[in-house]
């Protein structure tokens, strides 16, 4: 994916220049704030806070919110400020690698639907279709079943769920530019497949795709908090707004502050990134719009 | 029109054949012997085994599919593993639940969907408009089952304003929806963005368009332009929502179901997942997903049906 | 949603005794709540799937058979283990290899089966014993050897061999149901979740799946009377969630997680009584000597040492639930005071270093539930204190009550897991699971003892209670020895109902539900 940069930024200001768009809107100002807040709150975890989050402390148990806990304690004693900082990292580590990885793999199978055969591009298209009809709770129970609760489970229902959007997405771009003039005149020069597609099409349908996979992100922290909150994501102790959350859920009644430790991330990181790919949508790509 | 209806059943068919064939696949690769499961502790080994072969589970995978495949066009989707009871029973019990629980979620999303949409168009550039769309963004952002434990938490546990588990007394009607409230707002909330934002975007086409300029022209007041005439059009596309909708207020619903304790499709899915009652898992499945896809199939026809250029291109 | 079926009873008064009441509140079964309000609304944690003394699969289902098929005997409620009569008027062991019942003469089976005779009872103990129906409670009833038929009413049961907990956990279970011979024929030999013929105080009639499970007293039940006229049962899985349904009021009845007891006693929904009762069940990590990692016996003596068993079960049920030392709960011959190795990290780090067991990762098995992942987290901070990385995998039921079978492929990787066996009031119901022969099957430490099996053997024969006792302390000792089980606790069993219910409890607070009543 090294060569998509199609125009390098060669200017300090060339950098400044999204960001100030960005900056105008109110809202993209509100959900960049939003995701560099909880950007910083991952990175920044051990430097925020000096508890440890998977220390154990029943002593300690169920403490409402106060000096002492930012956020009070869980059931078995541990802070949960300390809990959501690195709940944080696991969240973006997770949104970041399986849309990586869900992006590239959509791209390859898009630009073969597309610039391959009609069979195997009406073969991928009925797989796809087929792949999506299931609920996503389904795929993820199935397949964690399968291949028991972890990390890596987790990232493989959420490729499985958003690679077909982004192979569609690739695949239609790809049909469109095929018979467009210049990669005809391309193939007429003997360019070959892979060349056509590395230089002619890649660079143009790759733009949109990054906006999409960047409002996409909100979904998969979505899915997997709620693995997470099923039992079926992180394993413990490692912490997971997801498992807080599932923590607040038991005892609810008594303890609120649990449940509300582990749900208002989720709710600040969805709103954020949201908030921020629909003005990056807005302000680079309106075609996008209604999507 | 009636080629384009066949052609778009028949490839609605192989889809669900297509999807089945993946469900099969992935159940015949999950570990776990049902039949271990479903029997207990204090089973023999001969009981499992009978078990096991009653199921049909010492089939090779492509015959267990299938068996089960041809059955399935004729309505039979199987046996539960132990009570015997038709599948097609158990699933039909349950599915009233769940499709209560996505109409209630239509109902939330519309009820408050279509008027914020309205709202938005006519003010169109307003903080009003504003306001509306910042809504719509957020409300879809945010993960329906964090909006189920969160309005569990604070309608039935704080302020004990409606119940908090269940589905109702059956045969009560008023207890059933005062149980649907909570559950179906987890579900249509995210979904009230979406008909916002689509109500307001067809809206405004629409309030562009001649006939509603030549109706201003003839004095007719704004408020009855509005909500009389620009509103029955614009809200025709927001049919096609439901169809793209009703997959993801599945998933919603598993949540809901498992926060609130009602029954459902996603509750016996879910639990039969857990339990390896797999003739209930590929019957859910089967009968959700044709589901789905029947009403991706209405949405598409109905666009069909307002929109030749979708016919002629297909 | 209908229910899937609904009977009219004045049809099939079999004896006297339908009073126009009955038929009455049958067809306005809502009108009837709300004109005594006799209705009594519990939670089970799951929903029926077969209604059979023979085959049933879970604690609600038996709680329901037992009072809608009369037993020839039943729990008695209170804090002693005893029964009482239920389908007899007396029953006497006349001495160790046969016992003398006689059927009460009032008793009709619905649906036209007629009265209940000795013929009845021995189709339906039999047909439990019989190897060819392979009943899974079959164990029950392995000391059998046939039941007489003397009369129309009273007949003989002949033991093979003397059974001493034929007492205390055959009889008073649903193994001593009495189906009809007539009428389970014409099923088919199975009875599923449509009784038909029933013969007890209560009578199943209407079952919504998922949903509700009504029993309604029989008119023609002759004998103490229910004390609700209609009792609804809800199938609600979760505790918390039951807990919630109670406090809105929706439920009468329900027993609640263990570690939400401290905060409900504390603090109870007004109108309510909280219970605590003593468990039988016994909770125990397990280490699995076959394993790679973990058979020398040296590492399971280290790990053993390593968790400090009161801080575990402290955490896990936030100190309601205290610590127990063997698989025999408190109360019940063979019961232990303590166990022969004690928390001591020095010595577990000593015993590694000896085995030259370094920079150890273990896998702990556990099922996904709440008590038990925080009891994991406590035990995966206990050995990461002596230096062994211990991760936690959390399974579905559907996965873990696998994971040791000998036909799937885990059960030699298979290195800690946390378990949890529930148990009758009699101690050979305990140590029959961790016999040479359940190796692989429910033995998942694969522990295999020979002088464990002759110790069972022999105190199924014992009847001197001090002899059984000293024989199920040994046995537990074996345990022990084997460094396979950190034994953690019977838990408690927790219980809530509103103060104007007087509930009917086995010693283990499990329900009686004939002898529930308004308070």
């Amino acid at each position: 994916m090294s060569e998509v940069v199609s125009n390098p930024p060669g200017r300090v200001a060339e950098i400044w220049r999204p960001i100030r768009k960005i900056l105008r809107e109110p809202l993209g100002a509100l959900g960049l704030f939003l995701v560099l807040l909880v950007i910083f709150g991952a990175v920044f975890a051990d430097f925020l806070t000096s508890y440890d989050p998977t220390r154990i402390n029943p002593r300690a148990r169920f403490q409402g919110p106060g000096a002492e806990h930012l956020l009070g304690t869980d059931q078995l004693g541990r802070d949960l400020f300390a809990r959501v900082l690195h709940g944080g990292r696991i969240a973006l580590y997770v949104a970041l690698v399986s849309t990586a990885v869900s992006l590239a793999i959509g791209i390859v199978l898009g630009l073969i639907a597309g610039y391959g055969p009609r069979w195997l591009d009406n073969l991928m298209i009925l797989l796809f279709d087929a792949m999506k009809s299931f609920p996503t709770v389904m795929l993820a129970l199935a397949l964690v079943t399968l291949m028991g609760p972890s990390l890596t489970a987790v990232m493989v229902v959420v490729i499985l769920v958003t690679v077909p959007g982004y192979a569609r997405i690739i695949r239609t771009q790809t049909i469109a530019l095929k018979s467009s003039e210049y990669v005809t005149a391309a193939q007429s020069m003997g360019a070959s497949s892979a060349r056509i597609l590395r230089v002619h099409i890649l660079p143009n349908v790759i733009g949109p795709l990054v906006i999409l996979a960047s409002m996409d992100i909100p979904v998969v922290i979505g899915i997997e908090a709620g693995m997470s909150f099923l039992g079926l994501g992180v394993r413990p102790p490692t912490p997971s707004w997801g498992s807080i959350l599932n923590d607040g859920f038991t005892g609810i009644r008594d303890s609120a502050w649990i449940a509300i430790a582990g749900g208002v991330p989720i709710i600040i990181t969805t709103l954020g990134f949201t908030f921020l790919g629909e003005t990056l949508r807005d302000v680079f790509d309106p075609r996008l719009k209604g999507r | 029109m009636l080629t384009y209806f066949v052609k778009r059943l028949g490839l609605a068919a192989v889809i669900v054949s297509v999807a089945m064939f993946l469900l099969f696949c992935m159940i015949y690769l999950i570990p776990g012997d049902p039949a271990s499961v479903a029997l207990g502790p204090r089973a023999t080994e001969e009981m499992r085994a009978a078990l096991r072969e009653k199921m049909g589970l010492n089939q090779p995978v492509i015959l267990q599919f299938w068996n089960f495949y041809v059955g399935a066009w004729t309505g039979d989707l199987g046996e539960e593993v132990l009570s015997g009871r038709p599948v097609m029973t158990v699933v039909l019990e349950q599915l009233p639940f769940t499709l209560a629980l996505i109409a209630g979620g239509i109902t939330w999303s519309v009820a408050l969907g279509i008027p914020l949409g309205c709202w938005a168009a006519v003010s169109r550039g307003s903080t009003a408009d504003r306001i509306v769309g910042i809504l719509s963004v957020a409300v879809i952002a945010v993960p329906s089952f964090v909006i189920a434990i969160y309005a569990l938490l604070i309608f039935a546990v704080q302020l004990r304003w409606l119940p908090a588990i269940g589905a109702g007394e059956p045969g009560n009607l008023g207890d059933q929806l005062t149980h649907l409230i909570l559950p179906s707002l987890a579900v249509g909330l995210g979904w009230v963005g979406y008909i916002a934002r689509m109500v307001r975007a067809s809206m405004l086409e629409v309030l562009e368009a001649s006939h509603i300029r030549t109706a201003r022209a003839f004095g007719l007041p704004d408020r009855m332009i509005t909500y009389r005439y620009a509103l029955s059009i614009a809200i025709l596309p927001t049919v096609t929502l439901l169809g793209v909708g009703i997959g993801q207020m599945l998933s919603s619903a598993v949540f809901a179901e498992i926060v609130f304790a009602r029954p459902g499709v996603g509750k016996l899915v879910y639990d039969a997942i857990l339990t390896r009652n797999f003739p209930v898992v590929t019957g859910t499945v089967l009968v959700t997903t044709v589901l789905f896809v029947l009403l991706n199939l209405v949405a598409d026809l109905i666009i069909g049906a307002l929109d030749p250029r979708v016919r002629s291109s297909f | 949603m209908s229910s899937i079926f609904s009977k009219d009873i004045s049809r099939r008064s079999v004896l006297a005794g339908a009073g126009a009441f009955g038929a009455a509140s049958l067809a306005f079964p809502n009108m009837a709540v709300s004109a005594d309000g006799s209705v009594l609304t519990i939670r089970s944690y799951s929903d029926l799937q077969l209604l059979d003394p023979a085959f049933w699969l879970s604690l609600p289902e038996a709680d329901i058979m037992r009072s809608i098929f009369a037993p020839l005997v039943s729990n008695q409620s209170g804090d002693e283990w005893a029964w009482r009569p239920v389908a007899v008027d007396s029953i006497e062991q006349l001495d160790d290899l046969t016992i003398a019942f006689k059927l009460r003469d009032k008793i009709g089976f619905t649906d036209g089966y007629g009265q209940m005779t000795a013929d009845d009872v021995k189709f339906s103990i039999e047909r439990i014993a019989d190897p060819a129906n392979e009943s899974p409670y079959a164990g029950d009833w392995s000391a059998l050897k046939e039941v007489e038929v003397k009369d129309t009413l009273s007949g003989l049961i002949h033991l093979k061999n003397k059974f001493v907990p034929l007492w205390t956990t055959t009889l008073p279970t649903p193994a001593s149901c009495i189906v009809s011979r007539k009428a389970v024929g014409e099923l088919g030999g199975k009875i599923g979740t449509e009784p038909v013929a029933q013969s007890g105080p209560y009578l199943l009639t209407e079952w919504v799946p998922k949903q509700k499970t009504v029993l309604t007293r029989n008119p023609d039940w002759a004998y103490e009377q229910g004390g609700y006229e209609e009792i609804h049962i809800l199938p609600i899985e979760d505790p918390a969630t039951a807990e919630l349904g109670f406090e809105a009021g929706d439920l009468d009845y329900t027993w609640t997680s263990v570690s939400s007891l401290p905060r409900l006693k504390e603090n109870p929904p007004a109108g309510s009584v909280v219970v605590e009762k003593p468990s039988l069940a016994y909770v125990w990590l397990g280490m699995n000597k076959d394993n790679e990692t973990l058979k020398d016996v040296r590492i399971r003596r280290a790990i053993q040492h390593a968790i400090d068993r009161e801080i575990v079960v402290d955490a896990a049920y936030f100190g309601a639930a205290s610590v127990g030392n063997g698989i025999i709960a408190p109360g019940l011959p063979g019961s232990r005071d303590s166990v022969t190795y004690d928390y001591d990290p020095d010595k577990a780090r000593a015993l590694l270093e000896e085995a030259g067991a370094t920079n150890l990762t273990v896998t702990l098995d556990i099922l996904n539930q709440s008590e038990r992942l925080t009891a994991a987290q406590v035990i995966q901070a206990n050995l990461a204190d002596v230096g062994i990385n211990c991760e936690i995998k959390q399974n579905d039921s559907g996965t873990f009550w696998t994971l040791g079978s000998k036909d799937g492929d885990y059960f030699m990787d298979l290195q800690l897991v946390l378990s949890r066996f529930s148990m009758n009031p009699d101690p050979s119901w305990a140590t029959v699971w961790f016999t040479p022969e359940q190796v692989g099957v429910w033995n998942w430490e694969r522990f295999n003892d020979a002088d464990y099996k002759a110790l069972h053997e022999e105190g199924l024969v014992e009847s001197d209670p001090a002899k059984r006792d000293e024989i199920y302390r040994k046995m537990q000792d074996l345990m022990d020895e084997s460094g396979c089980y950190v034994f953690l606790t019977h838990e408690v069993v927790g219980l809530i109902h509103k103060d104007t219910v007087d509930p009917g409890l086995k010693p283990n607070g499990e329900p009686l539900l004939p002898l529930f009543k308004p308070a």
